[in-house]
């Protein structure tokens, strides 16, 4: 009997340490869109979190125009959707943008690091001294 | 009975010639989505040797897998299997037809379209662990007596639905949707129906009586600001439900919902009248009644107020019962006419996108004493954690 107490307390003392751990809303933070988008993200955030949570769409990793005009328009057609057409709009202008910001950042991430300049070892450019080490002479002594 | 199989056959062969007719698709597109929940439901009240059959008093875990696959901008194929507590169901699997916006083609296994909720029944689309008690599917107390709720969401079935959407002038929209599925299934003479048996995969879902069961449900959305509207509904669904297709059920209901900003008030009623089986006159607790003895009615009404306080916190009120009106088994611990209500308050805080902590408290009021602890108040809590990508 007194296991569950124990194990209700126990799971509500879980939640909220994960919660104070990690602090991030479910959607978008607006105020770091431009300005000219955050009407249709409102629009967004309104209509398609009648249904579903917006993790939905924001998670789908869709980056496809062509795929969100199929994806929202086979939404906008679920019964008691409540998307009109004039909706549909706005809420294209938002998902396009997003998929925007989506492909610049995996094209951020995918590009190859940048070349480094290769240190030329030289009487004038000696290598570093190891961490700890005693920088003692800068010539090439102990060289064949 | 005739004309019924010739409906069938004559929109299977719609169908067919639908898809014959649809453009090739260019590329297909997949979408994978998913959703869990993990909730742990403390009653307190609850005896603990009476705990479990009675109600889940413990952990419970709920996940869906979903597989949207777009051929082309008019068909599409939609799949989704869900882990709960009566194993792995097939939630959907349907091909979904789009020949205009007011002419749409749903053919597979589906869950019809009724009411407000069913749209949200997954647990990541709704803000508490419990579905309102009208849709509850088990997590209820004292559910064995009440035989669940009265209609258990979500309700997939076999059939074929058209629906459709038409703008009403520049700030209205026209919702429709009819369709003819399967139906509620029970064994040989019954007293209610079997919802188990109905989703039940054991069964193969095939129909268990040959006849249809017809629905359909009408919506209108006002269109109030950009980001505010209200829709009001309207539901029905009639059919047989036992193998000799003497007994019906007939499930009507009614919804609204206000959008306003962040805050949502959804209102709903649903009513079930259900047949039983009178064979077996012997285990009524009250004696049965020659004219209209052999039917219950069970009312079901929830309203909810949710208000997003911040982007991450929700805050949700509701005030949901159940009353039922009609004859029990001798054994039964209802009455002729029983009740229940229910006080909800509760919290959703979206932790990460797509991750949500959900606590809530419940007071329930029945108007029935259990039969060992002789308690009318219960009270029971939720933490759950739901996810969805």
């Amino acid at each position: 009997m007194m296991l569950r107490p124990l194990a209700a307390a126990a799971a509500a003392a879980l939640v909220t340490i994960t919660a104070s751990a990690c602090q991030r809303g479910e959607g978008l933070d607006p105020s770091k869109m431009p300005e000219s988008v955050r009407a249709d993200y409102e629009l967004f955030a309104n209509r398609c979190s009648k249904c579903h949570s917006l993790a939905r769409p924001l998670t789908s990793n869709i980056t496809d125009d062509e795929q969100w005009v199929r994806y929202v328009n086979r939404m906008r057609r679920q019964p008691g959707s409540g998307i009109s057409r004039t909706d549909q709009e706005g809420i294209l202008r938002f998902l396009t943008y997003y998929a925007a910001d989506l492909r610049r950042a995996q094209a951020e991430k995918n590009a190859p690091p940048a070349p480094q300049a290769v240190p030329v070892l030289t009487k004038e450019n000696p290598p570093p001294p190891a961490p700890g080490a005693t920088m003692t002479t800068t010539t090439d002594a102990g060289a064949p | 009975m005739r004309s019924s199989r010739f409906l069938l056959v004559a929109l299977a062969l719609l169908v067919a010639a639908l898809l014959a007719l649809a453009t090739p698709a260019s590329a297909i597109e997949r979408n994978f989505a998913g959703s869990a929940q993990l909730d742990y439901q403390f009653v307190p009240t609850a005896r603990s040797a009476q705990a479990s059959p009675k109600t889940f008093d413990g952990f419970t875990m709920e996940f869906a897998a979903k597989l949207a696959v777009d051929f082309s901008d008019k068909i599409s194929a939609n799949m989704k299997v869900c882990y709960g507590c009566h194993g792995f169901e097939a939630d959907m699997m349907y091909f979904d037809l789009r020949v205009a916006d007011e002419l749409n083609f749903r053919i597979g296994r589906f869950s019809p379209s009724f009411g407000g909720f069913n749209l949200r029944h997954d647990p990541a689309n709704h803000r508490l662990s419990d579905k309102p008690l009208p849709y509850d599917m088990g997590r209820m107390l004292r559910m064995r007596q009440w035989k669940l709720s009265v209609l258990p969401s979500p309700f997939p079935d076999n059939g074929l639905e058209v629906n459709g959407t038409k703008a009403v002038g520049p700030s209205a929209q026209l919702d429709y949707a009819a369709y003819v599925v399967s139906g509620f299934k029970a064994g040989p003479n019954p007293l209610d129906i079997d919802f188990q048996l109905s989703h039940s995969p054991q069964a193969y879902y095939v129909d268990d009586n040959s006849r249809p069961t017809f629905g359909g449900r009408a919506s209108l959305t006002f269109k109030l600001g950009e980001t505010s509207d209200l829709t009001l509904g309207l539901s029905g669904m009639y059919g047989t439900y036992d193998p000799s297709n003497d007994l019906s059920y007939l499930i009507v209901g009614g919804d609204a919902t206000l959008r306003f900003d962040k805050l949502n008030i959804r209102a709903e009623y649903l009513g079930r009248r259900t047949e039983f089986s009178t064979s077996d006159r012997t285990i009524f607790k009250y004696a049965v009644a020659d004219a209209r003895g052999d039917f219950s009615m069970k009312h079901g009404a929830y309203v909810e107020v949710e208000e997003g306080l911040t982007n991450e916190l929700d805050l949700i009120g509701r005030l949901d019962g159940m009353y039922r009106v009609g004859n029990v088994e001798s054994t039964s611990e209802l009455d002729r006419r029983s009740s229940v209500i229910r006080y909800t308050i509760g919290t959703a805080y979206a932790i990460e996108r797509g991750l949500r902590i959900k606590l809530s408290t419940e007071l329930w009021e029945f108007s029935d004493r259990d039969a060992l602890s002789g308690r009318k108040l219960e009270l029971s809590m939720h933490t759950a954690l739901a996810g969805s990508f």
